[in-house]
């Protein structure tokens, strides 16, 4: 049945021309030999041409490529309003993507933050060198660092860096362009108050050229106009006044005393020779960078020997060709610019809780809440600096004279020195309770300590420095002539009113009908 | 004169050339969409025809029809020239062909006996005195597998090679297929013998 199946199959494919020419041959040889393929062969026919007579073919459809293109028009105009949302869908889809990933990965973020403050750090570390040389700064300028706080950026331009303490002992640097008010020669005017002799004054130069080199490694400036200060540049600053004091107190103790007064400096030698030595080797590579876009602290290690070397190499070449080596030198030295581009930091809201910025045209001005000054117990040496910087000032200073804690009853004298008169001499007795009534002084200490040596540097010191100590000579020859003036009327008042006394006194003992002797 | 006619045969091949369906698919895929009108005009009778043949019904005709062609003209430019495009396209109106129709049953299987019935009736009843309406209530009662390649090759004329490639199956199924469709058509016409004259 199967093979009779495929005859038939075959004879159904003759009969629709599917056949190869072999088997058209054997097929038509065994039709002429079989009734029964012959049979089936017509069968086959009629059915085919009743398929092919009964099916018509559908009527044309006049409308349809219309139909189409109005189809296609609307699906492109639906994709096209899909395609209005894929960025939205795109957002939300990376959106929801993240969450999913910050919720397994909640470190990420920050280390890309971290990340990124690093490649921002690094970028404003490339090339950082010193902003000043050793060889540029003279003892003169480490000396106004020392008692006025003062560096020289950039001297032909007038351009300084300034430390401060705000009045709530906040630190703070400044920038100032123009407008300093540092005085010259401040050091042969300390040489000279001191009268020290030539090996006394090579022993200054000596002390004050030691710190010429370690101050080149505090602040550092690269061509992205950054500064970097390290915050040991505070200590580095009360390090020498007090090296300088030490010195200068071991030298000419008599001549210190009158510029330095008793009880503003108590320290022994020894122990401000330890800090020294700590500043000196403090290696707080902890470094407070000022850029254009904002201002960090970060560690940077400056490799001072590498930059040494360079230096070297630079001095030989201008050995060898001084003009090339002097182009190259002034290349190696990069200025700091102020300019505008720093504005932008006083209204960065970002960094705004650590820091302050000041500024104008000449002057910016940084205030560093947060800094961390590497813990080294220097002596306070503002007021110290205060005197020293006033004793460089000719005012001829105010001496007070204080005395031992023999007496019971407290007082001390200052005297008024003028160069050409004789000394002005006031007595003031029982300054304590003066003091206590007047407010000025509060507590149930004395003004002296135990011994009754000295001041202590936060009463009698702040009473001075705000009032007497500044009084120039006119002012005070002024003031003490109206004095003068006052007590004479007072007298005068005194007099007049004993004498009035005196006589209602002899009145009434008349009117009393007392016997007159 | 024979250059003249060498000039005009060239230029009628080259027409010729720019028509046929490899040209104007490629024309299409180089960014000109205007050719597909051409294609829809040139072969929109013969995708109606066998639609109307496969579903045995030209209720759906024109909506399958159009989107035989959307679906063509979205992925006309994935063409690969490997076939004629008319098997591409015959390829593609048989597959919606039998998407339809599996849409359809799986809609009768949620539609109430009574409507689904009085939808279709292919029932051939000894009412019906109408020869061509026999054999289309027949050729309708017969399994689709059998009934698309007996209508490709009875009413489309296609060969045997080219329904294979259509339906996607071997030549000799194709040839069975033909063979049982016509065979199953016999049985089913045998109460008409008479009048049909088989």
């Amino acid at each position: 049945m199967k093979k009779l199946n495929k005859k038939y199959e075959k004879l159904s494919a003759y009969l629709d021309e599917e056949l190869s020419s072999q088997e058209t041959r054997e097929i038509e040889e065994e039709l002429k030999f079989s009734k029964e393929l012959q049979d089936k062969l017509n069968e086959l026919k009629r059915i085919k041409k009743l398929t092919v007579s009964s099916i018509r073919c559908i009527p044309e459809a006049p409308y349809f490529e219309t139909r189409l293109a109005a189809t296609l028009n609307n699906k492109e105009r639906h994709f096209e309003k899909l395609r209005k949302w894929i960025p939205a869908m795109g957002f939300t889809v990376l959106a929801v993507f993240l969450m999913i990933f910050l919720k397994f990965n909640p470190g990420v973020l920050n280390e890309l933050v971290e990340q990124q403050k690093t490649n921002l750090a690094g970028f404003y570390q490339e090339n950082l060198k010193p902003l000043f040389f050793a060889s540029d700064l003279s003892n003169e300028d480490v000396f106004n660092f020392a008692f006025s706080k003062q560096l020289p950026l950039d001297k032909s331009n007038g351009q300084y860096l300034k430390l401060g303490y705000e009045p709530d002992g906040k630190e703070f640097f400044e920038i100032k362009t123009s407008g300093t008010d540092i005085q010259v020669d401040n050091l042969n005017k300390f040489v000279s108050k001191l009268k020290l002799n030539d090996t006394q004054k090579q022993q200054v130069d000596s002390i004050l050229e030691s710190y010429a080199d370690n101050l080149q490694s505090q602040v550092l400036v690269n061509d992205k106009n950054t500064i970097a200060i390290n915050p040991n540049l505070w200590n580095y600053n009360k390090a020498i006044v007090a090296d300088l004091i030490s010195f200068a107190r071991k030298a000419n103790k008599e001549e210190f005393n009158k510029i330095v007064p008793a009880g503003y400096f108590n320290y022994d030698n020894p122990e401000i020779a330890t800090n020294v030595r700590r500043v000196k080797d403090s290696k707080d590579n902890q470094y407070i960078f000022f850029t254009p876009d904002t201002i960090f602290t970060e560690s940077y290690e400056f490799d001072m020997n590498k930059f040494k070397k360079e230096m070297e190499i630079a001095k030989k070449e201008m050995k060898k060709n001084m003009e090339e080596a002097r182009i190259n030198l002034r290349d190696m030295k990069i200025n700091l610019k102020l300019d505008s581009s720093f504005a932008k930091l006083k209204n960065d809201t970002s960094w705004a809780k650590n820091y302050k910025v000041f500024f104008d045209s000449n002057l910016c001005r940084v205030q560093l809440p947060q800094i961390v000054i590497p813990d080294i117990s220097m002596p306070d040496m503002e007021e110290i600096s205060k005197q020293v910087e006033e004793a460089m000032k000719n005012i001829p200073p105010i001496i007070i004279d204080v005395p031992g804690g023999k007496s019971k009853s407290y007082s001390f004298k200052y005297e008024y020195k003028d160069s050409s008169s004789n000394p002005v001499k006031i007595r003031i007795p029982n300054v304590d309770s003066i003091l206590k009534n007047m407010g000025i002084f509060k507590g149930d200490s004395l003004l002296f300590n135990g011994k009754g040596k000295y001041f202590f540097p936060d009463s009698m010191a702040s009473v001075f420095n705000d009032s007497l100590m500044y009084f120039d000579k006119e002012e005070f020859q002024q003031q003490m002539k109206r004095l003068q003036q006052e007590m004479e009327r007072m007298r005068e008042e005194m007099k007049r009113l004993r004498i009035e006394i005196h006589k209602d006194t002899l009145q009434r003992d008349k009117d009393d009908g007392s016997v007159e002797i | 004169m024979d250059s003249k006619n060498t000039e005009k045969d060239l230029q009628n091949a080259q027409i010729l050339n720019l028509d046929d369906d490899f040209s104007l698919v490629k024309r299409f895929i180089d960014g000109d969409e205007s050719v597909f009108a051409v294609l829809v005009q040139r072969h929109k009778e013969k995708v109606r025809n066998i639609i109307y043949l496969t579903m045995n019904s030209s209720n759906s005709v024109d909506d399958i029809a159009q989107d035989v062609f959307l679906t063509v003209y979205r992925n006309l430019n994935n063409f690969r020239f490997e076939s004629q495009f008319t098997t591409w396209l015959y390829r593609v109106t048989v597959n919606k062909c039998k998407d339809h129709m599996r849409k359809i049953k799986i809609r009768n299987i949620f539609t109430p006996i009574n409507e689904a019935e009085s939808k279709t009736d292919d029932s051939i009843t000894p009412e019906d005195t109408d020869v061509s309406g026999i054999v289309q209530k027949a050729i309708r009662r017969l399994p689709e597998k059998l009934r698309v390649p007996l209508m490709l090759k009875d009413i489309e004329g296609m060969s045997y090679q080219e329904i294979a490639e259509t339906v996607q199956c071997e030549i000799g199924t194709v040839k069975s297929r033909i063979f049982r469709a016509r065979e199953g058509l016999k049985n089913l016409l045998k109460p008409y013998e008479e009048e049909l004259m088989i």
